[in-house]
């Protein structure tokens, strides 16, 4: 004889889960009225998590009243001030930069160039799609702006040299190796732009004109925030990779970078036929006698 | 599968490059140019054999290029009461360094290092490939060979490199000669005979004595005897086989992918093959890698570049890649057998200087 049974009803007790939720207790009305004031505010909300009753409560940042109830909508701790329930954000409107450095850099929102001109404010959709400016793996050139007491650096790429990245390729070489210039953007007369960042990351892209520049009043958005290449003729590009391959060359010989240098290996390096050949390692120290012998 | 982050226009700088009529890498390289590679053999003195390669690391820096160390360890495993198996085996485990992916979790890192190890140890570990001289005793013991390797830095085609340092540790493995051993009882036939001869009697000498009518192995046992060398290398050594990446971008392919390249590719098909001696070239083993795949628009623009007039678009962009890494494989298959015999001269004369 078979008999069926069903399973036992699943049991809401959280506590014996593990793993990566957040502890949710099981009334929350209760758990507000309660104990709201210490142990909940290390407690996290999740975008649409009920919070409690509008009826005693009051909705502030952060939540919306939904069906007589006051509902987070965003991620973030619950602050309360007599009746008033805010969410406080837990990721705030900045990105996360590798700099190169121990700590990674922060660029606030409030830090970079936005579409619609200079002195508009901030809105909440500019929060909502951040992604629309930088997204992960972007690459960008920006500023130093202050230090922060942990001494993790904020950036700023409010001004139009500074942005996102494109056309061209990245060169990662010790940071000792950058000497301070006049100007860290150079170009180069074979139709390459240089970045020489303080931090050891160099970018070399395709030359682009001054007055081609996204221009300050006719603030392009689409431009500057632009993922997509322009056209490159083969001659940049083997230009940009000769140069690449230059500043490798001389990364590994250990000898500073400056314009000067990088121009006279570039002349030398022309003279001397295919790119691939600089790395090898009789014409890499034929490059470096050459750029380092005093003339 | 991408192990660096990579931004969108760098993503499409590198694919639009190789497009280009002229295709031209972030270096200067041609589409089937490989990175410079550096090999060493014996370079862990207490493994049996090992060596260090390294691809893509320029001569002057202490870093850079993909290092892999590989190193063979012999271990005597039981076949009644452990886990041998008759005539011996081989475990292959690829391990990576928390510093060659410094911005990968712990849990990312080992699935990395199961799917290297599951590449590696089946390929390697196939009966083709057997060596025939890692049994001891028949039925008794054999030899575990195990091989390690450990990624020291990744930049880029990790999986050619790891089977180059694989075939060069194992080229370089000794296997020690063993003698079986009997312990026989003292019995009326070697009553008159001395002590210390009762105790090691070999294997052809014990067959003499007619009474073992059981017809088990006799030996028990084996020793080491004085070699002139650590050992004899593994049989059949120069089949071990060279792993060639085809890193493919439609219409295109190319070869010794640095890891950005690696990141703005989407599809990557590893071809091993062996090269016996004697006889004729085989492959060994085959995986598509990667998210990407192979529309039959692309294939058949494949194969209006390549070869036509094959009955199956397929048979002919797989006939066109195996042709292919065939070749590549071949030269870097002779490339580096060419080294390991110049590595095996240069130890061997270091050795004879050592011994003056």
């Amino acid at each position: 004889m078979i008999t069926f049974t069903s399973f036992p009803p699943p049991s809401f007790d959280n506590s014996d889960v593990s793993g990566g939720h957040y502890r949710q207790d099981e009334d929350m009305d209760m758990d507000l009225e309660n104990d709201f004031g210490e142990g909940a505010s290390k407690r996290l909300t999740y975008p649409g998590e009920t919070l409690t009753s509008s009826q005693a409560f009051m909705r502030g940042h952060g939540t919306f009243v939904h069906d007589e109830d006051v509902v987070a909508s965003v991620a973030g701790t619950i602050e309360r001030v007599n009746k008033l329930i805010t969410v406080r954000p837990v990721q705030p409107r900045r990105w996360k930069v590798d700099a190169n450095s121990r700590q990674d850099a922060i660029l606030m929102l409030s830090s970079v160039n936005l579409p619609g001109g200079v002195q508009r404010r901030k809105l909440e959709s500019d929060e909502l799609q951040m992604r629309t400016f930088f997204e992960e793996g972007d690459l960008l050139v920006a500023e130093v702006q202050a230090f922060f007491a942990d001494g993790a650096m904020s950036l700023h790429t409010r001004s139009l040299k500074y942005g996102k990245l494109r056309n061209g390729q990245l060169v990662s070489v010790p940071p000792v190796l950058i000497r301070r210039l006049k100007s860290h953007f150079l170009t180069l007369p074979c139709g390459v732009d240089l970045i020489l960042g303080l931090n050891g990351y160099i970018w070399v892209s395709k030359h682009v004109k001054e007055n081609e520049q996204e221009g300050e009043e006719g603030f392009d958005a689409e431009a500057v925030y632009s993922n997509r290449n322009d056209n490159i003729d083969e001659a940049t590009r083997s230009a940009i990779s000769r140069v690449s391959n230059i500043i490798q060359v001389l990364a590994a010989h250990f000898i500073a970078l400056t314009d000067a240098i990088l121009l006279e290996a570039y002349e030398w390096a022309l003279e001397q036929g295919t790119i691939k050949d600089l790395l090898q390692q009789d014409v890499g120290e034929a490059l470096v006698a050459a750029v380092t012998t005093p003339r | 599968m991408a192990t660096v982050p990579i931004s969108k226009s760098e993503k499409s700088y590198i694919q639009s490059s190789l497009l280009l009529a002229a295709p031209l890498r972030a270096d200067g390289r041609a589409l089937h140019d490989y990175r410079t590679v550096s090999l060493e053999t014996g370079v862990a003195p207490l493994s049996n054999g090992s060596a260090k390669v390294n691809i893509g690391k320029s001569p002057e820096e202490g870093g850079g290029g993909t290092e892999i160390l590989a190193a063979t360890k012999l271990e005597v495993e039981s076949i009644e009461s452990g886990a041998g198996v008759e005539g011996g085996r081989i475990a292959c485990t690829v391990t990576c360094s928390p510093a060659a992916y410094p911005h990968l979790s712990p849990n990312a890192l080992d699935d990395l290092q199961y799917d290297y190890t599951t590449v590696l140890h089946q390929t390697l570990s196939h009966q083709s490939l057997h060596p025939s001289n890692l049994g001891i005793l028949p039925k008794k013991k054999a030899w575990l060979l195990n091989l390690d390797l450990v990624i020291l830095s990744d930049s880029g085609n990790t999986y050619d490199a790891l089977f180059m340092a694989a075939r060069a540790a194992l080229w370089d493995t000794k296997v020690p000669v063993t003698k079986p051993v009997q312990y026989a009882a003292r019995n009326s036939s070697s009553t008159s005979r001395l002590p210390s001869d009762a105790m090691d009697v070999s294997q052809d000498e014990a067959q003499q004595s007619g009474f073992d009518t059981r017809r088990i192995p006799s030996a028990t046992d084996f020793e080491l005897p004085d070699y002139w060398d650590e050992g004899e290398v593994l049989a059949g050594r120069d089949k071990w086989p060279v792993c060639i990446t085809l890193n493919i971008h439609p219409p295109t392919y190319f070869l010794d992918a640095t890891s950005m390249e690696e990141a703005a590719v989407s599809l990557r098909l590893l071809l091993s093959f062996s090269f016996p001696s004697k006889g004729h070239a085989t492959m060994q083993s085959m995986r598509l890698l990667g998210p990407g795949e192979l529309q039959l628009a692309q294939i058949q623009q494949f194969i209006s570049v390549c070869i036509s007039r094959y009955p199956s678009a397929f048979l002919v962009l797989s006939h066109h890649c195996f042709q292919e890494g065939e070749k590549y494989a071949q030269r870097l298959h002779s490339a580096l057998e060419s080294k390991l015999r110049d590595e095996e001269v240069r130890r061997n004369q270091r050795l004879r200087f050592a011994l003056r």
